[in-house]
């Protein structure tokens, strides 16, 4: 450690205490890590459990000159809360407080720690809730959520993070706090909200978020559709939004998944179907009845094996589980998994699911397919083995070609999960030169330093004024 | 210090490790997690750190010890994960290691109490009539809070009151005395022998009687644990249906076959043994008296992770005509964990003040507690806030 590291540590222990500044060489491994493959070099871990200490953390860390990382739940699939070279870990883990609900405006202010399902349960009892649910929604934190601009299934009807955040404080790299935003539907001068949104720790850590809370639809009903072909329920996707509807979620998944998850969650989930479609619509009675009718005719006229409607509550919830657990029973194939995040217009879902099964049978890789259809956001889960160093490096060129290929059909790198540094070389490929140096310069306006979150989101030699793009391999060293 | 599990003794495998893909998915699951908000005292974090060592970044001494240690290992994680990563079987591995790397001198105060104590029916009993005159005295005010915190209350009365040998006609079913619930929760036994007459069975109190060995299981004292099955096993093996009432050692028994495996001689015997393990709420006997009004339900976690057992609670009190409340924590484990609460008091603390709060939420005057480890936890916390809400089996309950 250097003299300057040593002695910040000095200061965040006295402010903090021992107990919540992590030194330790195997708790610095255990912050190394996120949700994802992508592993680091974590320098300390400080848990603050106020704004004050935040902006004093802060402080201390611009004083030194020191690196900041700051960390939610560490649920995040691109390695964004992975400190890459050394430096202060700040963890938000802490700061899990909600504050009252104002009923008349219909929002709340909460600390980024508190978990994404935690404000719902909070406020079910007022019949409010908050749209958006990722499908780590039991254990990811709202500071996570508003630093990825995290979505969901619900997303395709309710919006993304970005339009439930009604204002945020936050502290400055310099230590400054500062609130954008607020109860006002259209606060005065530059919307800065849009930018700390989906910033993903480069612009400042947000130290408490204004969320909007949205009243829980009267009726729900929750259908599951299988097929014999991916091709015929990617069609109906598209389909059943021609036809008129958009349902509250609209989601796929295919056969290798629902293998897997079945194994789990025992719904009862047809494993010979090719794939299966999650379609969930609210509102009155009566839209649900309607749309209901429009969901079924439109998918009969695709070739639906079934038709499965939720019966009850339980039944309801069972679907769901068996969704939102997906990602973590991939485990039951293979010990790690990589995972893309790709968005491509709806229209172009059949063309891109035909193209990724041919590229993962070429390179000889086992594909998982769980998503959000409706927004056309896919989430190809490439099962693999880290030991085996080749079926690695096909799992890798397999994930390249689909980024690839996506982007070839109008579509972008990531629709939720963010860049992190794990998509952050395959920004040029939807950004040139001027695109690069226009974001570095939004950067540089908040952080001029360069100090927080380094190397994530834009690739590496991005920087104001001086654009120099990398190849876009992923640098040595960050595969574990 | 060697990096590396400890050659020569059982340790996390590979492929039970392989099966996490640090999702993250269980860290709400966990109470330590839940309260301190740290990667190093969650699921996923310990099980980062068993790779680490695994992976010979790390050893066994030290921050490892110290992680491990402050798992409840309630198993909440299991239910949360979709991997169904064998968290319970990681975790005890992983203290088999800790056990054999700790300093002669702490492992030698661990063992005195666990084997030394908990293993000899008659040190239990000195142990007991050692509480019960002290607190008759009242000069257990003076021990440190955490052993007053971890302590059943007990009388000389209550620990000689006799248990009949055998009652009613039927199959035979066979009590397991076991060692703290000999001391101290003898009605609870009575009630069982009660409620296993009214569904039919022959019910027998063994001769000689003790430990189950979870206590040592769970500490990673793996020799006693095994020795303590030995004893337990030739002792019920004769019966058709071996009643526990205690949910720790329910679930403990059920796995004497994986604790025997290695031994040829026992293997078989453990297995059948383990075959024939009931919980006591899974005697399913009809309610011995009515009971009216609310009954809070909390739920242990060697009932409700290890065992899935929960409806049966329910069923059992449903039965006799109470309302059941559930105590909107989750099911969140109460700190005891075994010995946890001596050994990690400021963490047990904690959740025991958490859980006795959410009884006392639920404004019922009774609260359904299936184990000894977690009613005494609870008993002590609810008093320490000033409740006098009644802390009873459910079989009392129905009794």
């Amino acid at each position: 450690m250097t003299t300057t590291a040593g002695a910040l540590a000095d200061q965040l222990r006295h402010l903090l205490g021992p107990d919540r500044l992590l030194e330790g060489d195997l708790a610095r491994n255990l912050y190394s890590h996120d949700g994802s493959i992508v592993g680091g070099d974590c320098g300390i871990v400080a848990l603050p459990e106020t704004t004050d200490e935040v902006a004093a953390c802060m402080r201390m860390a611009h004083e030194a000159g020191v690196d900041v990382v700051p960390r939610g739940s560490g649920t995040g699939l691109t390695g964004g809360a992975v400190p890459l070279e050394g430096g202060l870990v700040i963890s938000l883990a802490r700061m899990r407080e909600m504050g009252e609900v104002d009923v008349a405006n219909s929002c709340m202010w909460v600390q980024p720690g508190v978990l994404n399902l935690d404000v719902s349960m909070a406020i079910a009892h007022l019949g409010l809730h908050y749209a958006p649910d990722p499908s780590s929604q039991q254990a990811c934190s709202i500071g996570g959520n508003v630093g990825t601009n995290a979505g969901g299934p619900h997303c395709l009807a309710y919006g993304v993070t970005v339009q439930h955040v009604l204002g945020v404080e936050m502290v400055r790299p310099d230590g400054e706090v500062v609130i954008l935003g607020g109860v006002a539907p259209d606060p005065p001068g530059y919307d800065l909200r849009g930018v700390v949104v989906g910033a993903e720790g480069t612009v400042g850590i947000v130290t408490r978020v204004l969320l909007r809370l949205t009243p829980l639809p009267p009726d729900v009903r929750t259908m599951l559709l299988d097929f014999l072909s991916v091709s015929d329920a990617s069609a109906v996707v598209q389909a059943i939004i021609a036809a008129g509807v958009i349902p509250a979620a609209l989601e796929m998944m295919d056969r290798n998944m629902t293998m897997a998850v079945e194994e789990f969650v025992h719904a009862g989930l047809p494993t010979d179907a090719a794939a299966l479609l999650l379609v969930e619509v609210d509102g009155t009675a009566a839209e649900v009845g309607t749309a209901t009718e429009v969901v079924e005719r439109v998918a009969r006229g695709h070739g639906v094996r079934t038709v499965r409607v939720a019966q009850d509550e339980e039944e309801r919830a069972l679907l769901w589980k068996a969704r939102k657990t997906a990602f973590g029973a991939v485990a039951r194939v293979k010990p790690s998994y990589y995972l893309h995040d790709c968005v491509v217009p709806r229209t172009r879902l059949v063309e891109v699911m035909e193209a990724i099964g041919e590229i993962t049978e070429r390179e000889g890789v086992m594909c998982l397919n769980v998503f959000h259809a409706g927004d056309g956001n896919l989430h190809p889960i490439i099962a693999l083995d880290r030991s085996d160093p080749d079926e690695t490096e096909r799992a890798m060129r397999a994930g390249d070609q689909i980024v690839r290929a996506c982007v070839a059909m109008g579509g972008t790198l990531s629709g939720e999960h963010g860049i992190g540094v794990e998509k952050r070389d395959y920004m040029p490929l939807v950004f040139d030169h001027d695109d690069l140096e226009a974001q570095a310069c939004v950067r540089r306006a908040f952080d001029p330093d360069g100090r927080m979150n380094p190397d994530k989101v834009l690739p590496t030699g991005t920087r104001c004024g001086e654009v120099g793009l990398a190849d876009t391999q992923v640098p040595e060293g960050t595969w574990i | 210090m060697s990096t590396g599990w400890k050659p020569g003794i059982p340790a996390p495998t590979r492929d039970d490790l392989n099966t996490c893909v640090q999702c993250g998915l269980c860290l709400p699951s966990c109470p330590t997690f839940r309260i301190t908000g740290l990667e190093t005292s969650s699921p996923r974090g310990r099980i980062a750190a068993m790779r680490a060592v695994q992976a010979g970044e790390a050893s066994v001494e030290g921050d490892f010890t110290r992680f491990t240690d402050e798992c409840l290992a309630c198993r909440a994680c299991e239910a949360a994960c979709p991997s169904s990563v064998p968290y319970g079987r990681l975790i005890e591995a992983a203290r088999i290691q800790t056990e054999a790397a700790r300093p002669a001198h702490d492992r030698a105060v661990r063992r005195a109490g666990i084997a030394g104590v908990m293993g000899h029916r008659r040190m239990v009993r000195l142990m007991g009539l050692g509480m019960a005159i002290t607190q008759a005295l009242r000069v257990d005010r003076l021990l440190p809070k955490r052993l007053r915190l971890a302590t059943p209350r007990v009388t000389v009365r209550g620990m000689r009151t006799p248990l009949p040998a055998s009652s009613g006609e039927g199959p035979t079913a066979m009590l397991l005395t076991g060692c703290v619930m000999d001391i101290a929760f003898r009605p609870v036994h009575q009630a069982t022998i009660d409620a296993l007459v009214r569904g039919g069975y022959r019910a027998v109190v063994p001769r000689g009687g003790g430990c189950c060995g979870a206590l040592a299981a769970h500490a990673g004292e793996l020799t006693s644990a095994r020795d303590l099955a030995r004893k337990r096993i030739a002792e019920l093996e004769q019966a058709e249906v071996i009643v526990v009432d205690s949910a720790g050692c329910s679930a403990h028994m059920r796995t004497y076959g994986h604790l025997l495996a290695d031994d040829p001689a026992w293997a078989h015997r453990a297995d059948a043994v383990a075959a024939k393990v009931r919980d006591a709420v899974e005697i399913n006997a009809p309610p011995g008296r009515p009971v009216e009004g609310r009954v809070a339900v909390h739920d242990a976690c060697h009932h409700l992770h290890a065992q899935g057992i929960g409806p049966e609670v329910r069923r059992t009190l449903r039965a006799a005509g109470a309302t059941c409340v559930d105590l909107g924590d989750g099911g969140r484990c109460c700190g005891a964990g075994g010995i946890y609460n001596v050994l990690e008091p400021a963490m047990a603390g904690e959740l025991g003040e958490q859980k006795a709060r959410a009884i006392i939420a639920t404004g019922a005057p009774v609260v359904a507690v299936a184990n000894p480890g977690c009613a005494i936890q609870i008993t002590n916390h609810l008093r320490a806030l000033g409740s006098d809400v009644e802390v009873r089996h459910p079989l009392e309950i129905v009794d």
